[in-house]
């Protein structure tokens, strides 16, 4: 019976718990997080630009490199196909 | 919204008590609950247009707290981990031993007594704490519980039921202890 009773009492303890309040600086606290996140600084505008610029260039370069390939081999075969396939 | 700064700051003077109240109940740790306040009021002020409003504000805001808690949580718990090798844990215990918090609005004569029901609601599963806390400390009715933890009101009632049972084991044991004290 002690027992059940303090274990209710403990359950119950919480019955009349008031609202705690935060510190008044809380919404000035958020507002800079707000602000904080919303303003990129012109240093990392740089950096995502040049790097776009970076990976685009190299983009560029790729496919001509690529394609300049291509025509090389094409070139190959049709030299190969020209030596072999001789009919006189 | 005619004005987006003064209808946040409507939602956060409507909300922020809810919030960091919640947040320490669930944390029991005064400056978690702070940071974890600030944390929902951020995502509330970059979410609030995309909110679809298939739920009440109220609703939400408590969906958004109680998971930055259980993230926090999560994430402590595993910083833990790496620095110390040992078996993983279940609930979140771990993180939380707690057990001498004093919640700044319980009254003086029932400091000791929830100190000790603070330490054996950590020690519960997830779902059964979260059921727990928003229906015996925010005093939320099941409809409302269920919403928030997106389950069935009978759910939330099997939830309640067996949190109370645990705990009622729980704190059977912590008994003996209590009374040797004595």
């Amino acid at each position: 019976m002690e027992k059940e009773n303090w274990i209710d009492e403990v359950i119950n303890s919480t019955g009349k718990i008031a609202k705690a309040v935060p510190d008044d600086a809380l919404f000035s606290k958020i507002q800079n997080r707000i602000k904080k996140v919303e303003t990129v600084s012109p240093e990392w505008i740089w950096i995502a630009a040049a790097s776009l610029l970076l990976l685009a260039s190299l983009n560029v370069k790729l496919v001509f490199s690529k394609s300049h390939k291509e025509k090389s081999s094409v070139e190959r075969i049709a030299s190969y196909v020209s030596t072999s396939n001789q009919i006189y | 919204m005619n004005n987006p700064a003064s209808n946040f700051q409507n939602i956060y003077n409507q909300y922020y008590i809810l919030v960091y109240n919640v947040a320490l109940n669930y944390l029991q740790n005064i400056e978690d609950a702070e940071e974890i306040t600030q944390d929902v009021f951020v995502q509330v002020h970059h979410s609030y247009y995309n909110f679809n409003e298939k739920s009440s504000v109220k609703t939400w805001i408590y969906r958004i707290t109680i998971n930055k808690c259980l993230d926090l949580i999560k994430h402590k718990n595993s910083k833990k981990r790496r620095f110390v090798f040992g078996k993983k844990s279940q609930n979140e215990s771990e993180y939380l031993n707690a057990s001498n918090f004093e919640h700044p609005g319980i009254l003086l004569e029932n400091k000791e007594k929830s100190a000790i029901l603070f330490d054996a609601i950590n020690q519960l599963p997830e779902n059964q704490k979260t059921a727990f806390i928003l229906s015996k400390i925010d005093g939320l009715s099941n409809p409302e519980i269920s919403e928030v933890m997106q389950v069935s009101v009978s759910s939330v009632e099997s939830l309640i039921f067996r949190s109370k049972t645990n705990l009622r084991e729980k704190l059977s044991q912590k008994f003996e202890a209590h009374r040797k004290k004595k």
